[in-house]
């Protein structure tokens, strides 16, 4: 038999302004079950917890309530306050007469009064039909796994080893450095990206902890936070050239795939950002117009390492351009023809593009047509100001309406919204700033980590403000332009918070997992798969050889939807069963 | 090696900073100006681009940090001087006399509710009042007073001890002095936030002039379901539900005349939600926004500004505004609508600013005790504004929030993150 124990919080006024606590504390002192009832100004006080611990030590209770705010604020607290005192934690509940009764019923004491008797009444039946749980204790590899080696999985990488624990790199392309190696130079300053970049690959590729492998993919994942089970293939090209020999005619590479099998106990995703495909972009002349190139072909024909060596050409003749348009929003914030979002870099490279020409030919006119300027960033806004002030940039505000060749010209149509003028501009170079788009390969990726993606591709975080760096499941990590277009100041430190994240998983003595979680009672399982189909964590399976469905307690995070969804209530939530639903039922209604 | 860091901020990048510090073993000492934590974010009714209540996605962390067995907590204190480096800094800490003692305190809400003296209230941004011994909320972590000393009737007239005679553990304690504490660390994140333009440098837009001329924060707590007047939007001057609410933005941004010349970034969609969420309580009532450029550049945000246009029917009219002004209990706001050209006039019964950020007025102070440099404006300088976003020059410190420079609440988190990232990988040598 329970011996439960009933601590109801005034929580100054909060509570007890509205609820009459004395009464409430004195009705339940007779409720079946109930070995003890107390009240207290503030439970969640030292004093107050201090109550709890007496009472549990004096009157023998095996059963705890305390009845306050929601347990979000105040359940961990009271299960630390009770385990404290030898009692299994699980046999605490709160029960929440604060944010559910109190404060939306204020100024109407007695009907209050009546329910917060009634919720705790309903949480005695509860609590005197828990079991004591044991957390769920899960394996931790400590090794880490980072898919994309661009500046964000470079950092993630660098972060995490820096800190003691392996790390493998997995990048898709020959080379590591992403779409940083491909831009001429930052913004704000005009560093060489290249070389800003070239220091952190070097330190990648000689870190002891570090083992990058270009030309692999992920092929599939399995497991879960702590350890995960990666396949991992790679391309290498085998020379097969004999010692000595010179001529490279006479040998061909050899292409070889190779699977690898890595154990790791948490992932960054960091696959980054691709650009709108150029045919989706036809009515902007791109891929039909030899004069009209994207951001980043513009950005290769600025650097020195580029085709041009750095000298801004036209692909069409060769010519240096005279007058360059530079079209921002080119399938950005455009639903029709391209996505909805706003790619968020484009104003600030369109910025430094404009500035970087007007360097290499001062007498050269550059126009850029924009939505909105988004220059929002440290030292931004004044950025864009010197590009319009100082450089002479001119800036015109409206859409592009029509791109065409004519007399050797590339002529584009547009309207200046604020002068209400239709502006027809002859150029000799367009540079479309194209929207930012997430890897092609992004959502298959997904798939295959078991984690979810937006309506656009891009990774989803678990919470958009408060956990921006976590995905949906647990040990997977994000970074950089995957998750959402960003700039490499804001992927760099995003990539160093996936690192922290990483680094506070394996700092854990051992994984610990809430014991919360969902059950199958074979007798009652048909094996129909239904709960199989609506957990969202992948957390269950049918046996193969039992042919009733399994619960993968790490990876069940106690959702209740695999119980809804059973025709034959074989599935049921520990410490939230049928029996104790319906018990509570009936001491409210 | 000292392997314990301190932060120096308690708002959401400092906390998150402490938080990632210490689930990774270490210990973590996070000092706090105010009496408790959770910053600006606490002041926030809800958060684009959900409308999430801050407060409920907020007070679980409060919690997580006040509970935490590896988080030193030291509220209503101020880093006062710091010595050494890397691996070892030691750091003075002056604990503001609280005049309670809040050891005995229970946190039980008496001497607050006996208080006969209200006074305006920082933390309601100019349209709220409280008691003269507070906490900021009644979730507060910790949940302990202090006595505004300044306004006290008692040390001001030598009368009242109202909360002394009412506290039943004999918690005021009225001689209570400053203490000084030294902690030592071996590295230091930074996370000291922002504040908003300052009202009186905004005269010419009315605010701290006209009652009815608010800031955002100020709306803010008039949004708050536990701010001054538990989620009604009504007029400062006379409690009425405002019909005709304008919104400006860039008040003091982008203005390198009467403000500052850079862009504060979050006020474009803090705008966006306070109109959507006027809307919410007054349908029948009418937004308009002023702004320069419509800067919602993240994830869903420019999707929430289509919705607050096109779904809710708010006015955004592209121009900057020239005259704020009272005429016959409204508020007239004249300003040019740069697209269709023609000048526009609204009588107004509530005016919104988006003021500036700025870092807080103190930052200088600070970055000299710890050797940083700062920008034009006072925001903490960065090592590189490329590939090393949260280290500062100084080896061993970090940066973590608005300090560095505007930012909203997910940028903030994450770098806040990267911040105790650096912190973690120092410690692992």
């Amino acid at each position: 038999m329970k011996r439960i124990g009933v601590f109801i919080c005034h929580c100054g006024h909060n509570i007890a302004g509205t609820v009459d606590v004395e009464r409430v504390t004195e009705r339940l002192r007779h409720y079946p079950g109930v070995a003890h009832s107390a009240d207290y100004i503030y439970m969640c006080s030292d004093p107050g917890q201090d109550l709890i611990k007496e009472a549990i030590r004096e009157k023998g209770l095996n059963g705890v309530i305390v009845a306050a705010c929601s347990p979000a604020m105040h359940e961990a607290t009271f299960r630390r306050a009770v385990a404290a005192s030898g009692l299994n934690p699980y046999q605490y509940e709160s029960a929440n007469i604060r944010e559910q009764c109190s404060w939306p019923h204020e100024g109407k004491g007695e009907a209050a009064t009546l329910k917060a008797e009634a919720i705790i009444k309903a949480t005695v039946e509860k609590v005197g039909r828990n079991r004591p749980l044991v957390p769920i204790s899960a394996p931790l590899t400590r090794r880490a796994l980072v898919i994309g080696g661009g500046i964000a999985g470079l950092q993630a990488a660098l972060d995490i080893a820096d800190a003691g624990y392996p790390v493998i790199l997995v990048e898709r392309e020959t080379a590591l450095g992403g779409h940083m190696a491909q831009i001429s130079g930052t913004y704000l300053n005009f560093e060489g990206a290249a070389d800003l970049l070239a220091s952190r690959i070097e330190q990648v590729t000689h870190h002891p902890h570090i083992q990058a492998l270009t030309r692999a993919e992920v092929e599939e994942v399995s497991g879960y936070i702590g350890s995960f089970t990666v396949e991992v293939s790679t391309q290498v090209d085998k020379d097969t050239r004999k010692q000595g020999e010179e001529d490279l005619s006479t040998c061909l590479p050899v292409s070889l795939s190779t699977a690898f099998t890595f154990d790791v106990g948490a992932i960054v995703v960091a696959t980054g950002y691709e650009l709108y495909p150029k045919a989706s972009l036809a009515e902007y002349g791109l891929d039909r117009i030899p004069d009209v190139v994207d951001g980043l072909e513009f950005e290769r024909m600025l650097s020195p390492t580029g085709p041009t060596g750095g000298q801004v050409r036209r692909p069409s003749d060769g010519r240096v351009p005279r007058e360059v348009v530079f079209v921002q929003c080119a399938g950005s914030r455009d639903p029709e023809r391209g996505v909805p979002y706003c790619s968020k870099v484009c104003c600030m490279v369109t910025a430094k593009q404009a500035m970087m020409y007007k360097q290499q030919v001062p007498d050269g006119q550059a126009y850029v047509f924009y939505i909105d300027i988004r220059s929002m960033g440290k030292g931004y806004d004044e950025f864009v100001q010197r590009a319009m002030e100082e450089v002479h940039v001119l800036y015109l505000r409206g859409k592009v309406s029509r791109i065409f060749q004519q007399d050797g010209w590339v002529v584009v149509l547009g309207a200046d919204t604020l002068s209400g003028m239709m502006v027809e501009v002859p150029a000799d170079l367009v540079v479309l700033a194209t929207a930012v788009v997430p890897h092609a390969g992004a959502v298959d990726l997904a798939r295959k980590l078991r984690i979810a993606t937006d309506e656009h591709g891009f990774y989803t975080e678990a919470h958009p403000k408060l956990r921006p760096v976590e995905s949906s499941t647990a040990g997977i990590f994000l970074a950089g332009a995957g998750q959402g277009p960003k700039d490499i100041p804001e992927t760099v430190a995003q990539a160093s918070g996936a690192a922290a994240k990483v680094l506070s998983l394996f700092a854990q003595e051992e994984l610990i997992h809430d014991p919360l979680v969902a059950t199958v009672d074979p007798d009652l399982c048909s094996g129909c798969g239904a709960c199989v189909e609506v957990c969202p964590y992948e957390a269950r399976e049918i046996h193969p050889v039992w042919k009733f469905a399994v619960v993968k307690d790490v990876l069940c995070q106690g959702c209740g939807a695999c119980v809804v969804a059973c025709p034959n209530k074989a599935s049921q939530m520990r410490n939230s069963t049928p029996i104790q639903l319906m018990a509570m039922m009936d001491a409210i209604v | 090696m000292i392997r314990r860091g301190l932060i120096i901020g308690g708002g959401i990048a400092g906390m998150q900073a402490a938080l990632d510090i210490a689930d990774s073993g270490h210990e973590a000492v996070l000092v706090e100006r105010l009496p408790s934590i959770g910053g600006r974010m606490l002041q926030l009714s809800e958060t684009f681009p959900t409308l999430d209540c801050a407060q409920c996605i907020l007070t679980p962390r409060t919690v997580e940090v006040g509970h935490h067995e590896r988080i030193k907590l030291l509220t209503y204190s101020e880093v006062e001087g710091v010595t050494g480096q890397v691996g070892d800094f030691r750091v003075r800490i002056r604990r503001k006399a609280a005049y309670v003692d809040w050891e005995t305190c229970t946190g039980c809400g008496t001497c607050q509710e006996k208080c006969p003296w209200r006074v305006p209230s920082a933390f309601e941004a100019g349209v709220g009042k409280r008691k003269v011994i507070y906490t900021l909320s009644p979730q507060a972590v910790p949940n302990k007073p202090v006595i505004d000393r300044e306004h006290c009737v008692y040390f001001l007239r030598g009368t009242c001890r109202a909360c002394e005679k009412f506290c039943p553990v004999g918690a005021i304690d009225f001689e209570q002095q400053d203490t000084f504490v030294e902690e030592r660390v071996g590295a230091i994140v930074v996370a000291t936030g922002y504040e908003l333009f300052p009202k009186e440098r905004l005269a010419e837009y009315g605010l701290g002039r006209i009652p009815d001329v608010i800031d955002g924060l100020g709306f803010e707590r008039l949004l708050s379901a536990s701010g001054p007047t538990k989620g009604r939007v009504e007029r400062p001057s006379d409690k009425a539900i405002p019909k005709e609410v304008v919104f400006v933005q860039c008040a003091g941004s982008r203005d390198p005349e009467r403000g500052v010349p850079y862009c504060s970034k979050v006020c474009c969609m803090v705008t966006a939600k306070h109109a959507m969420l006027y809307k919410h309580r007054v349908p029948d009532g009418q937004a308009y926004v002023f702004y320069i450029d419509i800067r919602a550049a993240g994830k869903g945000y420019e999707e929430f500004v289509t919705r607050a246009i096109e779904e809710e029917r708010v006015i955004y009219l592209r121009g900057k505004v020239s005259k704020v002004f009272q005429q016959d209990g409204k508020v007239m706001v004249w300003g040019a609508d740069t697209l269709s050209g023609v000048r526009v006039e609204v009588a107004a019964d509530l005016v919104v600013l988006a003021t500036a950020m700025l870092p807080r007025g103190d930052a200088g102070e600070l970055a000299e005790e710890l050797g940083l440099t700062t920008d034009g404006y006072g925001f903490y300088n960065e090592a590189d504004p490329n590939l090393r976003p949260v280290d500062t020059p100084v080896p061993g410190i970090f940066l973590a929030g608005a300090c560095q420079g505007p930012r909203d609440i997910p940028e903030t988190v994450a770098q806040a993150s990267g911040a105790a990232a650096k912190v973690l990988a120092l410690f692992a040598n």
